[in-house]
């Protein structure tokens, strides 16, 4: 019986994974590439636009490595330094978390700190981590135009262990609060695109308005899946509509020509799917929401599907059907005055300096409880029975802010607190003079019931080599943003129905970190008069020759002869010592002392004139024939 | 101390008398005191022998460069121009009254025509040899023979019949004992047919033979040794081109000896119709064997992309006659769109390598079919052109302009079509390296057939590759070595790293082998070890601490220096002079007195 049943297998299991093969080979040879943007009114009459763009390409040692439209750029950066996963983003203004959302997907992934943000996961062996690392930054900047090379030096980047949320003992993290962003950066960013911003969605991207947004932050993610690579690409703006205030506390009506100036005249063909989401929150009907016209508001295309979760609606638009003729202009008009607020991180992080003058100060980071955190402390509930929020803080420290982390205190609802109530874990790497940067990662466990935590740490602010000050000295420096972030809280949208392949909706449904970077610090620093080193020279040197000059003269002088010479020609007085004491009683308000009275004086003055003229010609002499040697050669 | 004691002594001594002639202005009675003197020259000394270390340690690090060497590398390149052994083997079958020695001496004669007028660097030190075999199958030969030649390997009669390629493979075989004393050995066989009527033909294989093939040769015997001549210098030693038209500048090969071919399929509008490539066959299949064979002279990398959205930038006009859009080679300036055409950004090309660029261009729907005219009026068969040190255009249209129904799917180019895009570019590529892709080669004697490799490159135009790359190699290394050397000596105070030392010492080691491997006749080896010395010496120029402005001037030295040793300089050698100034003036008194007292 056996033997019959194994004899009946072996066919079927070759058959099986000869099928098998087939159905992967015909899977993998395939390159995808798709769009989306969301749309979503914020509460503080604003709207935020997300554009989303994914770019799937099979592994390169089964696929070969000529690519049909995954960039060249990327994949040759990924063969010549092995990157695992990589994420640059570039941003410009400050995420509000309070108005804006806090805990949502969309948040905790695309609020990122100032200026340019690069981590980077290698699959190198440690020891050529940091090499690695060196060559990215130099081809990221190329690829970029950006100074992102200036994250090579050892002293602007760490290599986190796990406050950063990601532990790997080859990630690199790097920022530069002070890059600015603007349309050079963007340019090399689409032209990753098939598109580039020629067609599809990412037509929109009309530069003046996108750079007229209160926050924008272009994102470049790269990991390595097991079906390949995966590039994903996000720019996300929050952009005030232009509306007349009509005194009825509505929300601001708008289409996408009035946000962008620009219309979407079909989608980028190369594209696998091309979709356009609305999410509203906060209706106060949702049921009512599927028709395309109600009380509340109204839309000027009908979505073609409507999906719930559980505080919001997402309406999807397909952008097949429009063209040249007929353009997707997505318009939104309130009907009814609307309030809702968003999401809520359990804590808002600030963080802000202590301190005055050009010596020491402290760093502060405040984390103050929300409105949200009623709601989701209930979640938290450890087997303890009391309710615990955990907060992970990750900050760096520039090596020239030389902290002292004895004089860590963390105020619980303003009082001290001894560290191990809360402070579960702590890690930290101190910063070395010139030669690496600090870091500090803190496990914080709080009870649910915190209104406020307060942690600061003082530091003296240290001296920079003359050659290390960046050409605004004055300006002060950055401390990159310290990231805040609550391992025990997800942030996923919640759909009811079930999502097949929409690749946006797919990333929002994943868990992730709820993550709120704080503000960057600016902390000036004792800044030199740049000539300093020259006027030290010449005001040592001056002091050791007139000293050594005196010396020598003190040696040398015969004072009883001096005295004779003296005597012998006191009578008769210069003309030039005339005029000089003259004028010095001049100065002093005196009558004019008989020059007889100090013979020595005068003297010495004659002589010390001639001297002194004989001295000048000498230099001079010396100067002359200097400059005929250097100009002759 | 000694003397303001003693010189109160001086009045005391003079009043009293002793000489009433003691004048004490131009006298004095005892010794001048040294102590003064003393003092102050040893601090002179002290600070003399102190301005050595000072020197010292204001001296800044400069790597010793071998100046000698460069200039003599450079003298010695620019008098002598390089020069490969090549040997020349001309083998006469069915001659029945011609004698070798007197052959060769003709062929010698043609040879030194030709050549007379480019005796440029990289051509070759002729030595010929013949053999003559007549109908009867003996052979004479002249000596000393280099080649083992046996005897009635080639029959008369059967020679030359079938495929050209199977007689190169058969050519080859016979010569494949074969070596020039030194180089490699280029041969013609020339066939004198019994049978009457017999065209006469010339074939060049892809080896480094040929052949002439007919009847009643003997009769016309100068006009065949002016023709073996002829395919000796024109094809074999000059590679088929006309006064070599191409100059190294124009090389398209890095300063690294690293060359990128950078492939680009551009859809300039997807909306109308999306082609795709299967560019992982064309990489392993076509391309592999070109960039092997042209190792010796290049590092060659491939790489590919798909870009969309592209159009062109010029415009292009409906001809009715033709029934298709033309552009002109007037237009072709303007072809290429820069700011659409995202062709440059590569992580693969690293500082000085060199990029080429092979575009192949899928006109949209609204001016297709695509088609260039030549200036007389012809459509051009390749429909693509060359930008020399850039790359080439290749415009493929496609079939039938039909464009796809509503939403455009993803069409592959049919394995034919990319071949034929791929033969385009093996002969744009070819040009770019300065050789022709036509068949067939006229001279005024006549024409030859030249058999095309499957490599791209024949072995002789690979041959001919090398020697022009490493004569074009060595000189831009000496020119290059030969600036270095001058920036340095220009700049006493500029800081020369030991790496820059080392480089240039490793430059100049290559290319000493480079030239004496060229003498021995090692065409790949020398051109590796050439292109090694002109990377090296570009390495050296644009070494980053060069480039930087960190010397230390003559100026920073003084404006640091002066302020202390300016004064202090003044002081002590004031001081000592006029110490030694008394001193004399002191001695003189007491002499005076001296003699004054004597004389009393």
């Amino acid at each position: 019986m056996a033997r019959t049943v194994l004899t009946w297998w072996i066919p079927l299991l070759i058959l099986q994974s000869f099928l098998l093969a087939i159905a992967f080979g015909s899977n993998e040879v395939e390159e995808e590439f798709s769009e989306s943007l969301l749309l979503k009114p914020l509460p503080d009459r604003k709207v935020l636009a997300h554009f989303h763009f994914e770019n799937r390409a099979p592994p390169s040692n089964s696929h070969g490595r000529h690519h049909h439209l995954f960039p060249k750029a990327i994949s040759q950066l990924v063969q010549k330094f092995r990157v695992k996963e990589m994420e640059l983003s570039f941003t410009q203004g400050r995420w509000n978390h309070e108005h804006w959302g806090g805990s949502d997907t969309l948040s905790s992934m695309n609020a990122k700190p100032v200026g340019v943000e690069l981590w980077a996961v290698f699959d190198v062996p440690r020891s050529e981590v940091d090499t690695s690392w060196k060559n990215l930054t130099h081809a990221l900047s190329g690829l970029f135009c950006a100074s992102i090379n200036f994250l090579e030096s050892s002293t602007s980047y760490a290599a986190p262990t796990w406050g950063f949320g990601r532990s790997s003992d080859k990630l690199r993290y790097g920022s530069l609060p002070r890059e600015a962003v603007c349309t050079e950066n963007l340019t090399p960013w689409l032209k990753l695109l098939p598109c580039r911003d020629k067609d599809g969605i990412s037509a929109l991207m009309n530069r003046p308005s996108v750079y007229r947004g209160f926050y924008h932050s272009q994102r470049l993610h790269l990991s390595m899946i097991d079906s390949g690579m995966l590039l994903e690409q996000s720019l996300t703006v929050v952009l005030q509509p232009d509306t007349v205030y009509d005194g009825k506390d509505l929300q601001p009506s708008w289409s996408l020509s009035s946000l962008f100036g620009r219309k979407v005249v079909g989608k980028c063909v190369l594209a696998k799917s091309s979709n356009v989401y609305l999410q509203m929150e906060g209706l106060a009907h949702p049921e009512a929401h599927t028709l395309l016209k109600n009380e509340e508001f109204e839309l000027s295309i009908k979505p073609d599907r409507t999906l719930r979760e559980t505080s919001s609606v997402l309406f999807i638009f397909d952008i097949d059907k429009s063209s040249d003729s007929e353009p997707f202009d997505l318009s939104l008009t309130w009907k009814l005055p609307s309030k809702w607020s968003c999401q809520q991180a359990p804590l808002h992080a600030s963080r802000f300096l202590m301190g005055s003058g050009n010596e020491r100060g402290a760093i502060a980071i405040l984390l103050k409880a929300t409105e949200s955190q009623d709601k989701l402390s209930g979640k938290d509930i450890t087997n303890g029975g009391r309710c615990r929020i955990k907060a992970n803080v990750f900050q760096i420290f520039p090596w020239y802010v030389k902290v002292y982390y004895h004089t860590l205190q963390i105020f619980v609802d303003q009082q001290q607190n001894t560290s191990s109530e809360v402070l579960k874990k702590i890690n930290v790497s101190p910063s070395a003079d010139k030669m690496s940067s600090g870091m500090m990662e803190m496990m914080l466990e709080l009870p649910c019931e915190v209104k406020s935590v307060a942690i600061s740490i003082e530091y003296d602010k240290g001296f920079l080599h003359i050659d290390e000050y960046p050409p605004d000295a004055n300006q002060g420096f950055d401390i990159p943003s310290a990231l805040i972030s609550f391992p025990d809280h997800h942030a996923s949208l919640d759909f009811k129905e079930e999502l097949s392949t929409l690749p946006l909706l797919s990333k929002f449904k994943d868990k992730s970190l709820v993550r709120s970077y704080t503000e960057v610090l600016l902390v000036p620093l004792t800044t030199p008069d740049f000539s300093m080193p020259y006027n030290v020279i010449t005001i040592t040197c001056t002091v050791f020759a007139l000293y050594f000059g005196s010396l020598l003269n003190a040696l040398r002088r015969r004072i009883g002869e001096e005295e004779r010479f003296l005597k012998s020609k006191g009578k008769k007085t210069g003309g030039l010592k005339q005029l000089l004491s003259r004028f010095t009683a001049k100065i002093r308000g005196r009558p004019v002392e008989s020059p007889s009275s100090e013979p020595t004086a005068a003297a010495q003055s004659s002589v010390l004139s001639s001297k002194l003229l004989f001295k000048i010609i000498l230099v001079a002499g010396v100067a002359a024939a200097w400059q005929y040697f250097s100009t002759d050669k | 101390m000694e003397e303001t004691d003693s010189d109160p002594l001086n009045p005391t001594t003079s009043t009293p008398g002793t000489t009433p002639e003691f004048d004490p202005k131009t006298m004095r009675s005892s010794k001048p005191g040294l102590k003064r003197l003393l003092i102050t020259t040893t601090v002179l000394f002290s600070f003399l022998s102190g301005l050595p270390f000072l020197w010292k340690s204001v001296e800044i690090y400069r790597s010793q460069l071998p100046f000698h060497d460069i200039d003599s590398l450079s003298d010695q390149i620019k008098s002598t121009p390089l020069r490969f052994p090549c040997t020349f083997h001309a083998v006469f079958v069915g001659f029945r009254s011609t004698h070798p020695d007197q052959l060769r001496s003709e062929i010698q004669d043609g040879v030194n025509r030709l050549t007379r007028r480019s005796s440029q660097c990289g051509s070759c030190n002729v030595s010929i040899s013949v053999t003559v075999q007549n109908p009867d199958g003996h052979c004479s030969e002249t000596l000393p023979s280099t080649c083992s030649y046996r005897c009635g390997v080639i029959k008369g009669d059967v020679f030359g019949a079938g495929l050209d390629d199977m007689v190169d493979e058969s050519l080859d075989d016979v010569f494949s004992g074969c070596s020039g004393d030194g180089g490699e050995m280029y041969s013609v066989v020339v066939v004198n047919k019994e049978k009457e009527d017999e065209e006469v033909k010339a074939v060049v294989g892809k080896r480094r033979h040929a052949w002439i093939v007919g009847s009643g040769l003997e009769e016309r015997y100068g006009d065949v040794v002016a023709r073996v001549s002829e395919v000796f210098v024109k094809v074999f030693m000059n590679g088929g081109r006309e006064d070599d038209s191409i100059h190294g500048e124009f090389m398209p090969v890095g300063s690294d000896g690293r060359l990128v071919l950078s492939f680009s399929l551009l859809n300039s509008d997807p909306r109308d119709w999306i082609y795709d490539w299967d560019f992982q066959r064309i990489d392993e299949g076509l391309l592999a064997p070109v960039t092997k064979a042209l190792a010796p002279i290049a590092d060659i990398s491939v790489e590919s992309q798909v870009l969309y959205h592209t159009p062109k930038s010029s415009f292009s006009s409906w001809d009715e006659k033709l029934q298709s859009y033309i552009f002109r080679t007037s237009d072709l300036p303007f072809f290429v769109n820069s700011n659409e055409w995202h062709l440059d950004t590569s992580a693969g090309a690293s500082g000085r390598s060199k990029i080429l660029q092979f575009v192949v261009y899928i006109p949209s729907g609204k001016e297709c079919p695509l088609h260039l005219q030549l200036p007389n009026g012809e459509i051009s068969k390749t429909n693509g052109f060359i930008s020399p040190m850039w790359g080439g255009v290749i415009v493929w249209n496609p079939r039938n302009c039909v464009k796809d129904s509503e939403s455009p799917s993803r069409n592959m180019i049919s394995p034919q079509d990319l071949e034929k895009i791929v033969e385009v570019f093996l002969g744009q590529f070819r040009q770019l390296f300065g050789f022709k892709s036509e068949a067939i080669y006229t001279s005024e004697l006549g024409s030859y057939k030249i058999l095309p490799s499957e490599r791209g490159f024949t072995e002789w135009e690979l041959d001919v590759l090398s020697r022009k790359h490493t004569c074009f190699n060595l000189q831009s290394c000496s020119t290059t070595l030969g600036s270095l050397s001058r920036l340095v000596q220009s700049l006493p105070r500029m800081i020369i790293k030991d790496e820059i030392g080392e480089q240039v010492k490793y430059s100049l080691k290559a290319a000493k082998l480079a030239q004496s491997n060229a003498s021995l006749g090692g065409y790949s080896s020398s051109a590796s070890s050439s292109r090694e010395a002109r990377s090296l010496a570009e390495n050296a120029f644009f070494h980053p601490s060069i480039m930087s402005v960190s010397y230390f001037s003559y100026e920073h030295c003084f404006a640091v220096y002066s302020p202390f040793f300016l004064p202090v300089a003044g002081h002590v050698v004031l001081a000592a002079l006029r110490e030694w100034k008394r001193y004399k003036q002191e001695k003189a008194k007491y002499l005076t007195w001296l003699t004054r007292k004597k004389t009393a």
